[in-house]
């Protein structure tokens, strides 16, 4: 609710702008005091009594339960003790600033891009008050998990980096976007050179949460343009390619990933000449891209579908080239239509980064079983995997509010 | 009407066997043949346009004047006979083709404007990516473009926000902004709000005014007596008639064109 009113107010007050008019707004009928909202919206009628009474039992009393159990009776130390695994695995502890540094760069890019692109939050009293709730819970449990003074200095570092970044990039101009993209594409190699280059870690000690997001990174910008090739390669005039295209479609959409991911774990070695080697690391980014690819391709094809014919014969007939008019005119309002669908299916690639488990592969959710399996911490199954859970969730939940921030933006005075 | 127009106005020629291209043939269809499936759009159509007239195409839905147009500049590719646009020959060399649609202007029935572009950027996307023209050029060539059309305050707005005329106006000042020899209309103000079809007349009628080639396919008869210097009408694929509009509309030659007329002139 709150947030549809901000997205009124703010077209509202993109046509004000626009036409130097005050826009007259029909009169929204607000309940006067809180008792008055309460009687409308919860106590109308009987039915709606019972309905309030009944559910905020319900909520009651597993909302107290679960408060009870996770403040209370649960023994997170099994993820305290853990903390480090379940981050970056067996990463030796004397490189760990290799991912200190690559958390710093991602960072500092992430404030920059922030500022750049002058998100304004919306700022209501409710949203403000869940925020704060939301930052202090955050608080609490880091404070609870970190006990080494190094880690809170290097946290608060990172904090401090986003902040810089932040302000740097609220005073470049808009023509930085640019830069900033060909910075984002840099980091990326930027990020695997530190973690493996100069005496680094061979890709086999990598894991914990970390492995999860590089994972997810790599197939996710990996597959997003062999998945556009592929849409539009579907399409193609060429009966080879668009045979191709289809073929590979088909062919990985209908087998299980977790198929693929055993075939790239058993048989692609197989497969390699002989005398070279992939660690399997590198064998599930393949993987992972493949399938990833096959997804994307089928998004942006109905992306295409929602392109009118009329924008494809506008760009011919201005004299547009076909590459051109694709990247100009198609491509564009074709993207644009599939970020929800775009997203969704990245955050079900990036969740299911956690099949590897059942490869023995150190990622997060396997980090979290070994942990349950401690002697120490018998019986904390439960908390070693909730914690585990509830990281995957507050990234999978990012991403689905960045992905509505972005629709937002982008659709704005269009259609 | 310029006197140069006069003069040029009135002549008609009919294409024999043998294309000749003399300085001022703009566009020569010879024999211009079109299927769709099983469907026969044009059976056939010859016809000349000089530099500097303004040819109207009439005719019932179905009997191909759109298809024509869009044969001139490639959007359909026809199965027999010859285009000839300012000497360049339509085949499927895709040069010949680029070379041709930056020449000729189009205005859609439907704007067809890009719609996650602003005005501006709608009308600057060719030049600069086409002819290759610097920004600040090609914005200086689209303001005053938007000024000939009426609306350059709208310059900085997303399509979705300007009413139909207007989005109308900016197709025409887009299509313009290529600097073409001819300009094609295909219905441009057949999904138009009656109250806005004027604003848009007026801009083509301008545009007549001005020397440039054109041809347009409408109902609009007044636009046909006032600008053109010819009309075509069409039915069922074949050329039917081809008259000055005086002539057309009121000494029409064959029976269809009768019929036709008494059924658009009320």
């Amino acid at each position: 609710m709150a947030q549809d009113r901000a997205i009124r107010t703010e077209l509202e007050g993109t046509v004000v702008i626009d036409e130097g008019l005050a826009v007259e707004v029909a009169p929204r009928k607000e309940p006067a005091t809180p008792a008055e909202w309460v009687r409308e919206n919860l106590f109308s009628s009987w039915f709606s009594t019972v309905l309030t009474v009944v559910l905020a039992a319900v909520i009651g009393y597993v909302g107290f339960g679960l408060i009870r159990w996770v403040f209370v009776a649960a023994e997170w130390q099994v993820f305290k003790a853990n903390l480090r695994v379940y981050m970056i695995g067996r990463f030796p502890l004397e490189e760990a600033w290799r991912v200190w540094a690559s958390v710093y760069l991602v960072s500092i890019l992430a404030g920059l891009s922030w500022g750049v692109s002058r998100a304004r939050l919306a700022w209501t009293r409710r949203k403000t008050a869940l925020r704060a709730v939301l930052g202090a819970l955050f608080l609490a449990a880091l404070t609870y998990l970190i006990e080494g003074v190094t880690v809170w200095i290097l946290l608060l570092g990172v904090a401090v980096a986003c902040a810089a970044g932040f302000a740097a990039g609220r005073r470049t101009g808009r023509g930085a976007l640019r830069w900033l993209a060909v910075a984002w594409l840099l980091a990326f190699p930027a990020v695997i050179l530190l973690l493996r280059a100069f005496g680094g870690v061979p890709p086999q000690l990598w894991g914990g949460f970390m492995l999860n997001v590089i994972l997810a990174v790599v197939a996710i910008f990996v597959s997003f343009p062999i998945g556009v090739l592929l849409a539009l390669g579907r399409r193609s005039n060429l009966p080879v390619i668009s045979a191709f295209c289809v073929g590979f479609i088909e062919l990985v959409r209908g087998v299980p990933l977790f198929t693929l991911i055993i075939l790239g774990f058993n048989i692609l070695p197989l497969l390699l000449p002989p005398g070279m080697q992939l660690a399997v690391i590198v064998r599930m980014m393949i993987v992972f891209t493949l399938f990833s690819s096959a997804y994307v391709a089928e998004i942006v094809r109905g992306g295409l579908q929602g392109v009118h014919q009329g924008q494809y014969e506008a760009a011919r007939a201005v004299g547009l080239s076909t590459t051109r008019m694709m990247g100009l005119i198609i491509l564009p309002q074709a993207l644009r239509n599939t970020i929800p669908a775009m997203i969704s299916h990245f955050i079900s690639l990036f969740k299911d980064t956690s099949l590897l488990t059942a490869l023995a592969i150190l990622e997060m959710l396997r980090a979290a079983r070994r942990a349950a399996g401690q002697l120490q911490h018998l019986g904390s199954t439960k908390e070693a995997l909730l914690a585990a859970a509830v990281i995957f969730w507050i990234v999978a939940f990012s991403m689905s509010r960045w992905s509505q921030r972005l629709e937002r933006r982008l659709g704005v005075g269009e259609r | 009407m310029t006197p140069e127009q006069e003069s040029s106005a009135g002549d008609m020629e009919i294409v024999g066997a043998e294309v000749e291209r003399g300085p001022d043939q703009m566009i020569v269809t010879q024999d211009v043949k079109k299927w769709f499936g099983g469907f026969h759009a044009l059976k056939g159509i010859s016809m000349t346009v000089r530099r500097g007239e303004v040819v109207v195409v009439m005719g019932p839905s179905g009997s191909g004047k759109s298809t024509l147009i869009r044969c001139v500049n490639r959007l359909e590719r026809h199965d027999a006979g010859r285009i000839v646009v300012d000497g360049i020959e339509l085949t499927d060399d895709i040069r010949n083709i680029e070379r041709v649609r930056s020449e000729i202007g189009m205005v859609f029935q439907s704007f067809n404007l890009f719609p996650h572009l602003t005005v501006l950027d709608n009308v600057t996307l060719a030049p600069r990516n086409v002819r290759r023209w610097p920004k600040a050029k090609a914005e200086e060539k689209a303001m005053a473009l938007l000024e000939r059309v009426g609306i350059p305050e709208q310059a900085g707005k997303y399509p979705a926000l300007l009413s139909g005329g207007q989005q109308q106006r900016v197709a025409i000042a887009r299509a313009l902004a290529m600097e073409p020899k001819i300009m094609l209309f295909d219905e441009p103000t057949s999904a138009l709000d009656p109250e806005m079809i004027k604003e848009v007349l007026e801009v083509m009628e301008e545009l007549a005014r001005s020397g440039m080639t054109m041809i347009v396919v409408t109902h609009e008869v007044g636009f046909a007596k006032h600008a053109a210097h010819r009309v075509a009408f069409l039915d069922e694929g074949n050329l039917v008639e081809e008259a000055p509009p005086d002539t057309f509309f009121s000494n029409p030659q064959s029976d269809r064109t009768k019929l036709f007329l008494s059924q658009i002139l009320i």
